[in-house]
């Protein structure tokens, strides 16, 4: 066997893994490293505003909930000062569940954000399972979500999955 | 003109006494044949009576006359069930993490009452230790909702888990103490299962402290407090439905295998399941096999939780606002290694909150009257009873038909292989020595039962050989009488059938009896049950002629 033959077997072979190397896409823009967001308004305005307080060090507390004129009393949008987890936005208003809350944080479920108007990428899949596995193993086991029928582009594949906890001996949440 | 009458009413004294010989009759048949319909030694019936059930609910539980959904149609006329998936994904949005910390519950439940639910039910246990805050929290915003009108309903183990609750002394804003037991109603969890197969069929009405506690003593399983809590009377709904007897009554779950429409958004398998009953007949798997999507509509609690997650429920939430406005929503937990799954007859594993789920749909589209066996009905004689008396028609139709067969004399059962065909057959083999052939059949019986796909063929294959051989040997005299009896088996089997479908159709609409309690009506009309059991006729026969000779002989004496 030549050398040249050999050096084009053993590229042929590493080809793959370093193919499995690369990152997978991001599936969304990811709203926390958006500059200058801005809350626009409600999504659904009748309806009121659940409020978180805390931060992600101490843990989130449910604080109340507000109509969006509370929120924002001249109808201006909100600067988001902090984000986690791109969907906790903190509001420029730390005053709307009366003082002494410290920062609020609202989920981006119920608001309208800048930074999604900027973004205009069609999100065509939604990749959830239940686990029902029974199986005879630990819990770390992965078990990846691949959607099957629905079509799936280059810029919205599905979110990665949380890395899984460690074995824990919690009693069953029920029954 | 007298002695005119006197042969007509003798003919019908007679005619009187024959039809009071044959309503006798057949209520001994039918007697034995309830007798043997019910005979379960060992408990060996309960398991294939069980599994038939399971077979209706697959090939039929998305007909309506069977189980009538909460169909697209009708969301309007009926509040639908939602189920709320919590998941450690979800979890980890607010930065939480397994076990779910009582603050979790009191921000998400903040998050759910923006989609103004009906009732919200949390299908968690919440018996650890929790900061006081957190638990102030979680019961500042349950007040809330409470206020708003939503009712909260507790998983408990019994009622004095909400104890810890009140411990932490709580306060609303205006300073009034807050109690567990004012925002949440407590409901059991317990879940009850077949002892034969431990599959979840049967969803109780109650929990009761004991075996002998009075009925609607115990605590009411989530579902029914639910439907009742929604019911203008709730404390007469209770009564009704917890007034069964025995302590581990419940009633028998109704399952479709389609997967709820709206599920399809995030399931990556087909929410479509159609089980057919030709399946079974070709030796395939009859039930469906462990299906990912769920059959009650399902939202994971990331999705509420992160637009990132599911953004395709509208750019007002509107998709979120259609199937969450004005429903139950059940708050359950779907975590690896939790344990908290159940199964189903057409489900190896589902998380447990479907268990409720389901029963309250069952509830809803029941109208409050589910499907409930007769082991806890009361009186459980008259349900037997009724048993007894569409056994009695059926054992009438039967009896019917031999006396018409004798009447015409047609002797032979159309089944039966005539004397040509044997004829002609027996010498076909008679050329093989007798070894040869016994083995030969054994070999073949072997491959059959080791080769199952083997059996309808080979069934298929005997049945027409054997009407070839009758079309060709047999006598065309015969072959016309054979027919004949064919059609009379035929014409009491339609009448049988009908009689079963009406039968089944007042068991299960009127007295409310799940599939498993009339199903074993089919297998008297369509394989001929009866047959079996007319030995205790011949019995009955001769008894009575004993009877009128014991009797002759006292009249002379």
């Amino acid at each position: 066997m030549t050398r040249w033959l050999r050096s084009v077997l053993v590229t042929v072979a590493l080809v793959p893994g370093a193919w499995a190397d690369e990152p997978a896409p991001a599936a969304t823009a990811d709203t926390c490293l958006v500059l200058n967001n801005r809350i626009l308004g409600p999504r659904a305005p009748e309806r009121l505003l659940p409020l978180l307080s805390g931060d992600p060090t101490k843990g989130f507390h449910a604080a109340c909930a507000v109509p969006w004129n509370r929120l924002s009393p001249a109808n201006c949008p909100l600067p988001v000062t902090d984000c986690y987890r791109g969907s906790l936005l903190q509001v420029g208003n730390d005053a709307a569940c009366g003082r002494q809350t410290g920062p609020l944080w609202i989920n981006s479920r119920w608001v309208i954000t800048s930074a999604e108007l900027q973004d205009k990428r069609a999100h065509a899949v939604i990749c959830q399972q239940l686990e029902t596995g029974a199986w005879a193993g630990t819990r770390d086991l992965q078990l990846d979500c691949v959607p099957a029928k629905k079509e799936l582009s280059p810029e919205s594949a599905p979110p990665a999955r949380e890395t899984s906890q460690p074995a824990v001996t919690s009693p069953r949440p029920d029954h | 003109m007298g002695g005119g009458v006197r042969p007509a009413v003798a003919g019908g004294s007679a005619a009187r006494a024959g039809l009071l010989r044959a309503a006798l009759q057949s209520l001994l048949l039918a007697s034995v044949a309830l007798f043997f319909l019910n005979f379960n030694l060992l408990g060996t019936a309960s398991p294939s009576r069980r599994f038939s059930q399971d077979l209706v609910y697959a090939w039929f539980g998305d007909e309506a006359w069977l189980y009538p959904r909460v169909a697209s149609a009708e969301r309007s006329a009926r509040p639908r069930v939602l189920v709320v998936m919590v998941d450690e994904p979800a979890l980890a949005l607010r930065g939480a993490r397994w076990p779910v910390p009582v603050g979790f519950h009191a921000q998400f439940l903040a998050e759910l009452e923006v989609l103004r639910p009906r009732a919200i039910m949390l299908d968690f246990l919440l018996i650890d230790p929790a900061p006081q805050q957190d638990v102030c929290e979680l019961l500042t915003v349950g007040a809330r909702l409470r206020h708003e009108g939503v009712p909260l309903y507790l998983a408990v183990t019994r009622r004095e888990d909400l104890a810890p609750m009140d411990a932490a002394a709580c306060r609303d804003a205006s300073g009034a103490l807050l109690r567990g037991t004012q925002v949440f109603t407590p409901v059991s969890v317990q879940r009850q299962a077949d002892g034969s197969d431990f599959v979840s069929r049967r969803y109780p009405f109650e929990q009761r402290a004991d075996a002998g506690a009075a009925p609607g003593s115990g605590l009411p399983s989530a579902a029914v407090r639910m439907y009742c809590d929604s019911e203008h009377a709730p404390a007469a709904c209770l009564a009704r439905l917890t007034r069964v007897a025995a302590a581990d009554a419940g009633f028998e779950l109704a399952w479709s295998p389609q997967g709820d429409p709206f599920n399809q958004r995030w399931s990556h398998a087909s929410c479509i399941e159609t089980p057919s009953p030709l399946r079974a007949i070709l030796n395939q798997p009859a039930l469906p096999r462990e299906s990912p999507c769920p059959p009650v509509a399902t939202l994971f609690a990331g999705a509420l939780l992160s637009p990132e997650v599911d953004p395709a429920l509208g750019a007002g939430n509107e998709a979120l606002f259609d199937i969450a406005d004005g429903a139950f929503v059940l708050v359950g937990g779907n975590f690896r290694g939790s344990g908290d799954l159940v199964t189903t007859p057409l489900h190896t594993l589902l998380p447990g909150v479907y268990y409720h789920a389901v029963a309250l749909e069952n509830l809803l589209v029941f109208d409050g009257r589910p499907k409930v066996r007769k082991e806890f009905r009361t009186p459980k004689l008259a349900f037997v009873g009724y048993d007894l008396l569409v056994l009695w028609v059926l054992a009438a139709i039967f009896l019917s038909r031999q006396r018409w067969l004798l009447r015409a004399e047609l002797h032979r059962n159309p089944f039966e292989l005539s004397d040509a065909a044997r004829g002609w057959i027996a010498p076909l083999i008679a050329r093989y020595p007798t070894p040869l052939w016994i083995l030969a059949t054994a070999a073949l019986l072997l491959l059959l039962a080791a080769f199952r796909s083997l059996q309808l063929l080979a069934v298929a294959a005997a049945i027409a050989g054997l009407i070839v051989v009758e079309l060709r040997v047999a006598p065309s005299a015969e072959i016309r009488e054979r027919l004949r009896g064919l059609t009379m088996y035929l014409a009491a089997l339609a009448l049988s059938l009908a009689v079963i479908v009406l039968a089944t159709w007042v068991g299960y609409r009127w007295l409310r009896l799940p599939p498993g309690d009339w199903l074993g009506y089919f297998s008297f009309a369509a394989f001929g049950f009866f047959v079996a059991h007319t030995a205790i006729l011949e019995f009955g026969r001769r008894v009575e002629e004993l009877n009128l000779a014991r009797r002759g002989g006292g009249e002379s004496r």
